[in-house]
């Protein structure tokens, strides 16, 4: 006998209640205004505009319906006339159905979508499947109003990423959450100036429960904004986030839930026997903390990074004879594991030599930034470590591989995360590093002949994250990767024409020494104008192009980590030429925070450039834009000033030939 | 048989982390191993990886329907050769996938079998235009993927039941060792082998309708550091062979190619009611050919939405013109469809021609459905001529088609874009279907012209104005970027561009005209202010008389054994006058340059004239490729305007 619960019977009589008037209300009939729009004033050659979106969730139904109204601006604007939604499949766990809409033309002709949705496998292992349904919306033309809706069936807990590709015009967000549910249902938002969220609770009557709902209207959202060297696009859009927990506050939020990661972690670190008896072979009692921490950091450096190999699969792991990873003695054993295993096993290392050290866990700041109010652990990315060393914490990052002692790589630098502490977790921001800690040096020694053709040595040296960064280029590769990589980079720094050959690259695996690389170049750097050679002031700045592009800023300029860039050239010119200019020494500052210095010397038959170029920090807000464009406008005018060679005849109207 | 797929690498990664572990009857067949342990030449060190073994066995059943069975073992060299060791075989509804199994060698000798839930399975992604596809891949990351580890796999796989053709990729970018490709015909068939790019090679008959074909030791394509360089697949050697009863008629001909391809869709040019309305509609008042033509072409051409849509036998039959139109959207294939569908309601005749984009991939000695792409032929009307009819190609019959594609949006009528020019289509005019040779148009269809008059300030600043006019392929992706990109994207496009010359400026006054009219010339005009664009040196001030606009041609010192492709027709010219500030005489002007090569031209002036400074240059490009032993030629054009471009002319202070 068929069996109804209340719930049920609840739902059925809602579904009779709504049904004729979603019916009704199915679309909406466009105004005079819709239909003759052909831009937007608020976003010049948008190709498209959000008339109308609405997300409505229910929990109960398990159900999130979709109601799109869009506008046609421009040739562009008709690519949104197909529309794919993936839904992951497994055992009818997701599902996409009542899909249905009609092209408005601006005329006001309606076309409705009559072709039915194709189901598109995307993906498919053991797993389950991710499909895709899409649909064409038909007839699109420039100046056509989209309009379609459709139904999710999936119980999860929204995220309402409001800020999107388009202007939107308006937009109506909702969500009624599960009324079975006891956990407290927190959010983190970021709305724009007065957008507010509506959210409370509607008393249930007679069978029906009463449900809590979440409700949002908001009306002429930009779209979202893309600019040169912009904080990750991630941590400032419009957003609205949920999530379900028991604890009572934010702070004891990541209290609990950092105590139990904590713990979790420690049993997976220990030290247990194997790290244990390994840390003492490879340590002696006499060493001095520092000491001791340098010698496990080489040996967990020269252990197999899989994230610049490869993961091996289970079956590989099964043919060494090696079982799953549960505990570091695990990845000691298989000396290999992800960046995570590796720092977790460089900390249970430090312990068992008798360090403090704790594991802290962060966002990689090259994809996000962190935010506290999210209470959500899958916000944070990366391990990395804190050991005290003679009573002072000094952080290391392990699982970057090749990474200075000492150092972090840049996206662990300025990275808010949890940590552990001694008795505690809490949280916290990893320090930044000193700009001098990335230095590249790029020095030239080139001899030139009577025609202006130039060869010689150019030297590069690396430290910090320059250098990590082409470490894990040839840890990526081999040899002929890297050399070819080294080379191009090269190439596109100095003038076009110029022949380059990498000739040694030293200190690429000692992540405690500079990088060095030696090259071998030769042809045309300059530019003849008859009598006179025109030579970039700063070859390693021939192909440089301007920093910034735009004269208006809206978001703060984020640069990855701060540094210095130190150049001497010198040019040994032959006797027949003689020097008519050289650019003046200058200056330039900005804020105390970045500097640029230029200065030239020369002899009778030689002459010597130096730059210098000094990055503090990585954040300046758009206040500060107008000044910091000015710095490097005129640091890279000043670049483009030449060395002027003449022929010492020019006066007999001597050139230079080919 | 088919490339490892270097984008599976990274889905491949992901999908096999939830793989079952497969650890019993671990050992690789004897034919994996015998290739593994066969001589092998020394490969070159930028080599990834290299096939040690490539065999491919095609099967044609009594009813005409082929079965393919393929083994391929591949070597890793080096880390990069870790993605060559991914295995993604292609199948969809009408090409069954039978059978498919996985095999490696780890460095250390160890031996894997791949189970079928290790395997996963992955479709298209709709991003790029592939939405409407049913092409799925069988991938999977086998263990042991490491440089000296080995990958083998087998499949079989059931061809699909309206071909009867298959072509064997014998050179790829990895080298190869032992390729075949035997031929298994039922009584009473018969085939023809054509080859491409490379010089024929007679089978090994091994009796009772059986052949062979080998190809060892063959060396990879390297493209990867070779400037102008052409598409791998125009220089790539493969074979197609063409199989049927005895005596079908015009097997391996072109002429067979395209009568297959007529009988697959000239049923679907039928002409709805509503598709003879709307040409109609479009040609109203107009008597002209082209005229008539060019309104339905451009409608062909902007009106229907261009996105894949390739299901079963839809991957090579358009759909129905009356649907296309109903929809307004379709693939190339369903566009060149509803074209001809339209022109024949008006009395125009027009069919399809099966092309390449990467121009040589079809090579004129080797029929067969090779290519990528569908576009149109218009039969013009015997005894008109119109100069606005720029790519024009006459068949053997003696009619003259007028070759257009309407999936190129930005391509004017009466022309055809670049990459198409020079190279070869399939005409497809039932029996009398022909290959035929795409025109290179000449440079003054395709043309860039920027004009300039500027005042240069004391302090070195630049002010002025410019207009660009441009025409054809150079002005596509201008017209292009007006069309698509928010007016923030085109001034951070624009100013990108400039940023090329000039460090410190500001643009103004931008005004743009014809973006859409594809048959008139692009207009972009605007006022530019250059800050420090003249460079004082003590007494002497530095400018460059070439303000924008970069012609440069990237080449290399190497010895080149590659042919050259330089792409496109053009022309190109710059004029530019400066006024100098009061004060300053000339002391030095760059020389004029003159330089005629036949394939391409470059010449420059420089001159004073009272207080101005007049910069005029032109730039031709006449042929799209050239032999590998004119490249001296090119680097000496390359170096000519790489000097001319980086010229000053020097003033000095009185």
């Amino acid at each position: 006998m068929l069996q109804i619960s209340y719930r049920q019977l609840y739902r059925l009589a809602l579904f009779l209640l709504l049904a004729p008037l979603c019916a009704r209300a199915q679309f909406t009939d466009p105004t005079p205004a819709e239909l003759s729009m052909t831009s937007l004033p608020q976003a010049p050659g948008a190709p498209a505009v959000y008339l109308f979106y609405e997300q409505m969730s229910d929990g109960d139904n398990f159900m999130t319906s979709v109601y799109v109204r869009l506008k046609v601006l421009t040739e562009k604007g008709k690519d949104y006339g197909n529309v794919e939604l993936p839904y992951y499949w497994a055992d009818s766990y997701m599902s996409v159905d009542s899909i249905s809409g009609r092209t408005i033309h601006a005329d006001g002709t309606i076309v409705p979508l009559k072709e039915k949705a194709y189901a598109k496998m995307v993906e498919k292992n053991v797993d389950g499947k991710v499909m895709e349904k899409i649909f064409s919306m038909p007839s699109v033309e420039v100046g056509s109003i989209l309009e379609y809706r459709f139904k999710v069936h999936f119980g999860y807990t929204p995220a309402w990423r409001i800020q999107s590709q388009l202007y939107i015009l308006k937009a109506h967000y909702n969500w009624r959450p599960h009324s079975g549910s006891t956990n407290a249902i927190e959010w983190v938002s970021r709305l724009p100036n007065g957008a507010e969220l509506n959210h409370g609770e509607v008393p249930g009557a007679g069978l029906t429960a009463s449900r809590k709902f979440f409700d949002l209207t908001v009306a002429d959202i930009p779209p979202a904004p893309n600019e040169e060297y912009m904080p990750p696009l991630d941590s400032f859009t419009y957003r609205v986030l949920f999530y379900y927990h028991s604890a009572t506050s934010k702070e004891e939020f990541w209290r609990t839930q950092g105590r139990v990661w904590s713990k979790d972690l420690d049993q997976y670190i220990g030290p247990h026997d194997g790290v244990k008896a390994a840390t003492r072979q490879l340590v002696s009692p006499s060493d001095t903390e520092e000491a001791k921490l340098r010698k496990i950091y080489a040996s967990v450096m020269g252990m197999e990074n899989t994230d610049f190999t490869r993961e091996h699969t289970t079956a590989e792991d099964r043919a060494a004879g090696l079982k799953k990873i549960k505990t570091t003695d695990d990845v000691l054993a298989r000396k290999s594991g992800d960046r995570n295993e590796l720092a977790r096993l460089f900390v249970a290392m430090a312990r068992a030599a008798g360090l403090k050290a704790y594991v802290m866990r962060v966002v990689n700041r090259d994809h996000n930034l962190f935010s506290a109010s999210y209470v959500d652990f899958r916000q944070l990315d990366d391990d990395i470590a804190i050991v005290d060393i003679d009573g002072k914490e000094r952080y290391f990052d392990p699982g970057q591989r090749l990474c200075d002692f000492g150092h972090l790589a840049w996206k662990h630098t300025r990275a808010g995360g949890i940590r552990q502490t001694e008795k505690d977790t809490q949280l916290a921001q990893t320090p930044g590093e000193s700009y001098k800690s990335s230095n590249v040096k790029r020095i030239g020694d080139l001899q030139m002949d009577e025609h202006g053709e130039v060869t010689g040595k150019l030297d590069l040296s690396f430290t910090g994250d320059p250098a990590l960064h082409w470490r894990q280029v040839a840890l990526r590769g081999d040899d002929t990767s890297l050399n070819k990589a080294l080379r191009e980079s090269l190439e596109a720094m100095i003038p076009q024409g110029l022949e380059v050959r990498v000739t040694g690259v030293d200190g690429i695996a000692e992540y405690d020494n500079p990088l060095a690389v030696h090259y071998e170049v030769s042809g045309m750097a300059g530019s003849s104008t008859g009598r006179r050679l025109l030579m970039p002031a700063d070859l390693f700045r021939a192909q440089a192009r301007p920093t910034f592009s735009a004269k208006q800023r809206t978001l703060p300029v984020y640069f990855h980590y701060t540094s210095i860039t130190q150049d001497a050239i010198r040019i040994t010119f032959p006797s027949t030429m003689k020097i008519e200019s050289l650019p003046a020494k200058e200056d330039i500052l900005y804020k105390k925070i970045a500097t640029y210095n230029v200065s030239a010397d020369q002899t009778p038959t030689t002459y010597t450039v130096r730059r210098n170029m000094a990055l503090g920090d990585i954040l300046f807000q758009p206040a500060d834009y107008p000044e910091l464009l000015s710095f490097y406008n005129k640091l890279e005018t000043k670049d483009q000033e030449p060395v002027v060679l003449v022929h010492a005849d020019a006066g007999a109207g001597a050139k230079p030939g080919r | 048989m088919f490339p490892s797929l270097r984008t599976f690498c990274l889905i491949a990664s992901t999908a096999c982390l939830s793989a079952v572990p497969a650890f019993a009857k671990d050992s690789v067949p004897d034919w994996v191993r015998a290739a593994m342990t066969q001589p092998q030449p020394k490969f070159r060190a930028e080599d990834p990886a290299a096939v040690l073994l490539d065999e491919t066995v095609l099967t044609v059943g009594s009813d005409g329907r082929a079965t393919e069975h393929h083994r391929h073992v591949v070597k890793i060299l080096r880390p990069a050769g870790r993605d060559e060791g991914v295995v993604a075989v292609p199948f969809d509804n009408d090409r069954k996938l039978l059978s498919l199994h996985i095999w490696s060698v780890g460095p250390d000798g160890h031996e894997y079998a791949m189970k079928d839930s290790e395997i996963a399975e992955f479709g298209l992604p709709g991003e790029g235009g592939q939405l409407y596809v049913d092409e799925r891949y069988k991938v999977a990351n086998p263990p042991g993927r490491d440089p000296g580890g080995i990958v083998a796999y087998e499949y079989e796989v059931r061809s699909r039941p309206y071909v009867n053709e298959e072509t064997w990729f014998f050179q790829s970018e990895l080298p190869g060792v032992k390729q075949s490709f035997t031929l298994q015909l039922p009584a009473g068939y018969t085939y023809r082998a054509v080859w491409a790019h490379h010089d024929k090679t007679e089978a090994v008959d091994l009796e009772r309708q059986r052949w062979r074909w080998e190809m060892n030791d063959m060396p990879a394509i390297d493209l990867e550091d070779v400037p102008l360089h052409p598409s791998t697949v125009a220089i790539a050697g493969r074979m197609t062979v063409h199989y049927g009863p005895s005596g079908t008629d015009q097997l391996g001909t072109w002429q067979g190619v395209g009568q297959w391809y007529n009988d697959l869709s000239r049923a679907r040019l039928a002409a709805s009611p509503e598709i003879a309305a709307k040409a109609a509609e479009l040609t109203q008042g107009k008597t002209d050919f082209f005229d008539k033509a060019e309104a339905i072409g451009e409608f062909a051409q902007k009106g229907i939405r261009y996105f894949v849509i390739e299901r079963g036998i839809g991957g090579d039959q358009p759909h129905p013109a009356a649907d296309i139109f109903r929809n307004r959207y379709g693939d190339c294939k369903d566009k060149a469809t509803l074209l001809a569908s339209m022109l024949s309601t008006v009395g125009i005749h027009a069919t399809w021609v099966l092309v390449d984009t990467r121009r040589g991939a079809v090579d004129p000695s080797a029929p067969s459905t090779y290519g990528n792409h569908a576009i149109a032929a218009i039969e013009i009307p015997a005894g008109y001529n119109s100069p606005k009819l720029r790519s024009v190609v006459t068949a053997k019959s003696g009619k003259r088609y007028l070759i257009f594609d309407p999936t190129w949006e930005k391509t004017a009528f009466g022309q055809l874009e670049w990459n198409l020019q020079g190279g070869y289509g399939i005409l497809v005019e039932a029996g009398a279907s022909e290959v035929i040779a795409l025109p290179v148009l000449k440079p003054e269809s395709n043309t860039l012209y920027r004009t300039a008059s500027f005042q240069l300030q004391p302090d070195g600043e630049l002010k002025g104005s410019v207009v660009v006019k441009s025409f054809g392929d150079l002005s596509e992706s201008s017209r292009d970027m007006y069309s698509r990109q928010t007016l923030k994207e085109q001034t951070d496009n624009r100013n990108r561009t400039l940023g090329h010359d000039l460090s410190t400026f500001t643009v103004s006054d931008v005004k743009v005209e014809n973006v859409e009219a594809l048959n008139k010339e692009l207009t972009t005009s605007y006022t530019l202010d250059a800050e420090h664009f003249a460079r004082s040196m003590g007494a002497l001030l530095m400018v460059r008389p070439r303000v924008l606009g970069t012609d440069g041609i990237y080449v290399d010192r190497k010895p080149r054994s590659m042919p050259i492709d330089l792409k496109e027709a053009k022309l190109e010219k710059d004029e530019f006058s400066i006024e100098l500030p009061p004060g300053y005489a000339v002391d030095e002007l760059p020389d004029p340059v003159k330089l005629d090569l036949g394939f391409a031209a470059y010449e420059s002036s420089t001159t004073l004239s009272g207080n101005k400074l007049h910069y005029t240059r032109t730039y031709t490009v006449r042929e799209v490729t050239l032999p590998a032993d004119r490249y001296a030629d090119v680097q000496k054009l390359a170096a000519t305007i790489d000097a001319d471009e980086k010229n000053s002319a020097v003033f000095k202070k009185q």
